[in-house]
């Protein structure tokens, strides 16, 4: 089945619109290739497709060569707000930016939701 | 980003045009080559030795630059044999040249420069010898190639260990290439 690119887009927008404090999302291939995103203006896709694939696979390589199992997510604490990288498969990376205000545990379990909705489009 | 020495060769001789007329000129001043090849290398490493970082790594080891010197011998006379006729032995062996360049830390931004004395020298031993201009081009090709392969062995040793570290894909590192390479 072929992807949906309209469908991701749509849905990528949608979870950055409802969900609080929640700035843009982006999903790429482990290659760094844009599928689909909803970023801030300023942000170039391309840039932050590349280094979100880039710093997911070097999490996966430091988890496994740390001896720490398989690599959830990556969690960028910065003091403008947060990036959270999470596999999203084999297939695609999803980044997800919010701001500081944002409450982790809600952002967390809205990731794993979006999540669940975009697999299945993958697939 | 593994490479395949004997597809470089090829397009590499494409590239710079290496024709049978080149390698026949080259083949038939093999021995003037062998002769001449103990005091290009002395150019060489003169060369080379100037520069102080270079200098400490040619005499890192102990009789490491005599090896040297007697490589560079074996290595500037097998430009004019061209040990297979310049097919697949011979891209082997640049291949395993290069990467021991790698190995050592001599760079292409020493060698360079250091192979442009060389050619420079050859040049005047041309003249001094009644050599012909076409025998000189002909080193020149076959000297470019050579150099490729040196440089070539940097970047894919260098790729090979930033992918190796990392998990990167191929395609991953090129587009971090590119869009940095966009953002400098």
């Amino acid at each position: 089945m072929a992807i949906n690119t309209e469908k991701l887009a749509h849905l990528l927008q949608e979870f950055v619109t409802v969900t609080a404090d929640v700035q843009g999302a982006a999903l790429v291939t482990p290659d760094g290739l844009p599928l689909a995103s909803s970023l801030p203006g300023p942000m170039d896709e391309e840039r932050v497709s590349a280094m979100s694939a880039a710093m997911l696979s070097l999490g996966e390589r430091i988890c496994k060569e740390l001896a720490r199992g398989i690599i959830d997510r990556i969690f960028v604490d910065g003091n403008e707000g947060y990036g959270i990288l999470t596999s999203c498969g084999e297939d695609a990376v999803l980044l997800v930016l919010a701001n500081r205000a944002a409450k982790q545990g809600v952002l967390m379990l809205e990731i794993k939701r979006a999540l669940e909705s975009i697999k299945p489009m993958l697939a | 980003m593994a490479l395949h020495p004997h597809e470089f060769m090829s397009k590499m001789v494409d590239r710079v045009c290496l024709t049978d007329a080149d390698r026949n000129m080259l083949s038939s001043n093999a021995t003037w080559g062998l002769q001449i090849a103990p005091e290009m290398a002395d150019f060489f490493y003169a060369y080379m030795g100037r520069d102080a970082e270079m200098n400490a790594i040619l005499h890192a080891t102990e009789g490491r630059i005599h090896r040297l010197h007697e490589t560079f011998i074996k290595w500037f006379h097998e430009m004019f044999v061209g040990i297979d006729n310049w097919g697949n032995n011979y891209a082997d062996c640049r291949w395993h040249i290069g990467l021991i360049h790698v190995r050592i830390g001599i760079g292409p931004q020493h060698v360079v420069p250091a192979m442009a004395t060389v050619i420079r020298e050859v040049g005047n031993r041309c003249k001094q010898d009644q050599k012909s201009e076409e025998l000189r081009e002909a080193l020149s090709k076959i000297c470019m190639i050579d150099l490729a392969f040196i440089e070539q062995a940097y970047i894919e040793v260098s790729s090979n260990a930033v992918l190796q570290e990392t998990g990167w894909t191929e395609g991953l590192f090129r587009r971090l290439i590119t869009t940095g390479a966009n953002a400098l």
